[in-house]
């Protein structure tokens, strides 16, 4: 090794790095995650082929046409950045949440555990149920959704996947709530679609604007989606344990 | 986890199991290089951060495929070196990342006999010499000299064959002396 090796290598504690973040409270890996798998089964494989294969026929097209640029995995949810939406449309697809229901018989037809409304808010206006997919509670403000929070089945628990289209003007915060790993989405409209267990490719449309809190409560995903700021939305989130 | 550190092998073992808490440890144990190579990488302190969130992420969920006794942190590194480039890219940024050479060593260690010989003025010469490299000169020997990674280590950081770290360390100290004009170009 010559001098300036030497030197180089005398430099090295000598340099000002910025302070290492603690990036482990970021890191949405839920204590009661799976196991990481040497091989997807066959029947992910197939569930992960169809909701690729949906997002490459609806970004194909226009347009809808848009780039992929990253992944984020959160619960049951893919979050993916894209460089443009497909168009929305207003309103929310009420038949997409299933039918009406008393909030005992959705729990029973879910097919996966469901929490309760949450403490201290109003009942909601309605509870709707897809058999074995989700279970939705909706607040209406007249002929318009307020509040609307969805709950679905995990990705390795059940074969409903929700794909989340962010562009990139949406902001993602990166959360713990209680040690769950969550985002908190703000900043623009986004789509959201969803794989049926059939593997049918479902638009979503959600809600135009507001935000979207995503919670992996191990196995299943809270989302919690309206006019919010994270502090309310993490407080209903809290209200749901 | 309680009583002594496990060591690394066994950590990966058991977080291919599914102990979230082993893969936390991991997390602890090699953020701060990680984030080091994401900042080299993706020039933006707050990209690195993600960068490196995201590859720690990405890398838990590719832990299957990982082989059993391989060296975990060139297999890591090669992720989240991955995930800040492509930020950098995204970002349209150019590579390029501003050092600074603090007052004293950093840590709580005493720097040692050779960090202390080196005068401030030398410090910063070398610091705007690599600044004045091209960036995958710099590059290598950042990570080769100021992170202290091995070559094997350093490949998988940058995406290249360990060959090409040989040769590109030489030249790169080459054209750094030129810089410092330790040597004609």
């Amino acid at each position: 090794m010559n001098g300036l090796e030497h030197e180089l290598r005398a430099l090295a504690p000598l340099v000002e790095w910025p302070e290492t973040p603690d990036v482990v409270p970021g890191i949405a890996i839920p204590a009661t995650a799976p196991p990481p798998r040497r091989r997807p089964s066959r029947s992910l494989g197939l569930v992960f082929a169809v909701v690729l294969l949906a997002l490459a026929v609806a970004l194909a097209v226009p347009p809808a046409r848009t780039a992929i640029l990253d992944w984020l995995g959160i619960g049951s949810a893919r979050i993916v950045h894209v460089d443009e939406l497909p168009p929305l449309r207003p309103t929310v697809s009420l038949e997409l949440l299933g039918e009406r229901t008393t909030l005992a018989d959705a729990r029973r037809r879910a097919g996966f555990p469901v929490a309760p409304p949450p403490r201290g808010e109003p009942l909601p206006d309605e509870v709707r149920v897809v058999g074995g997919r989700r279970v939705s509670y909706l607040w209406r403000d007249g002929d318009r959704i307020r509040l609307l929070i969805t709950q679905v089945p995990g990705l390795l628990q059940r074969t409903a996947i929700l794909g989340k289209l962010i562009p990139p003007s949406v902001k993602i915060e990166r959360l713990m709530i209680d040690g769950d790993g969550a985002v908190f989405l703000t900043g623009g409209p986004h789509a959201v679609y969803l794989l049926g267990p059939s593997g049918s490719f479902e638009e979503d449309d959600g809600w135009l604007a507001g935000s979207t809190l995503l919670v992996d409560r191990g196995g299943t995903t809270l989302r919690i989606e309206g006019s919010l700021d994270r502090e309310r939305a993490v407080e209903l989130a809290r209200a749901m344990t | 986890m309680v009583g002594r550190p496990l060591d690394e092998t066994t950590l990966v073992v058991r977080a291919k199991h599914g102990d979230a808490a082993a893969y936390e440890e991991l997390v602890r144990m090699h953020q701060a290089i990680a984030f080091r190579v994401a900042l080299v990488a993706a020039g933006d302190r707050g990209d690195a951060e993600e960068a490196v969130q995201d590859g720690f992420v990405k890398a838990y969920r590719a832990l299957g495929r990982f082989r059993d006794g391989a060296p975990f942190r060139p297999w890591l590194l090669r992720i989240v070196a991955n995930e800040a480039r492509n930020k950098r890219r995204a970002s349209g940024r150019r590579s390029g990342l501003a050092l600074r050479a603090a007052a004293a060593a950093s840590g709580d260690a005493a720097p040692s006999p050779e960090a202390a010989a080196l005068s401030h003025e030398r410090r910063d010469e070398l610091l705007a010499a690599l600044a004045a490299l091209d960036s995958r000169d710099r590059d290598v020997l950042v990570h080769r000299f100021l992170l202290d990674l091995g070559e094997d280590e350093t490949a998988a950081a940058l995406g290249v064959r360990r060959g090409t770290v040989k040769s590109r360390t030489s030249r790169a100290l080459d054209r750094l002396r030129v810089v410092v004009g330790e040597e004609r170009p």
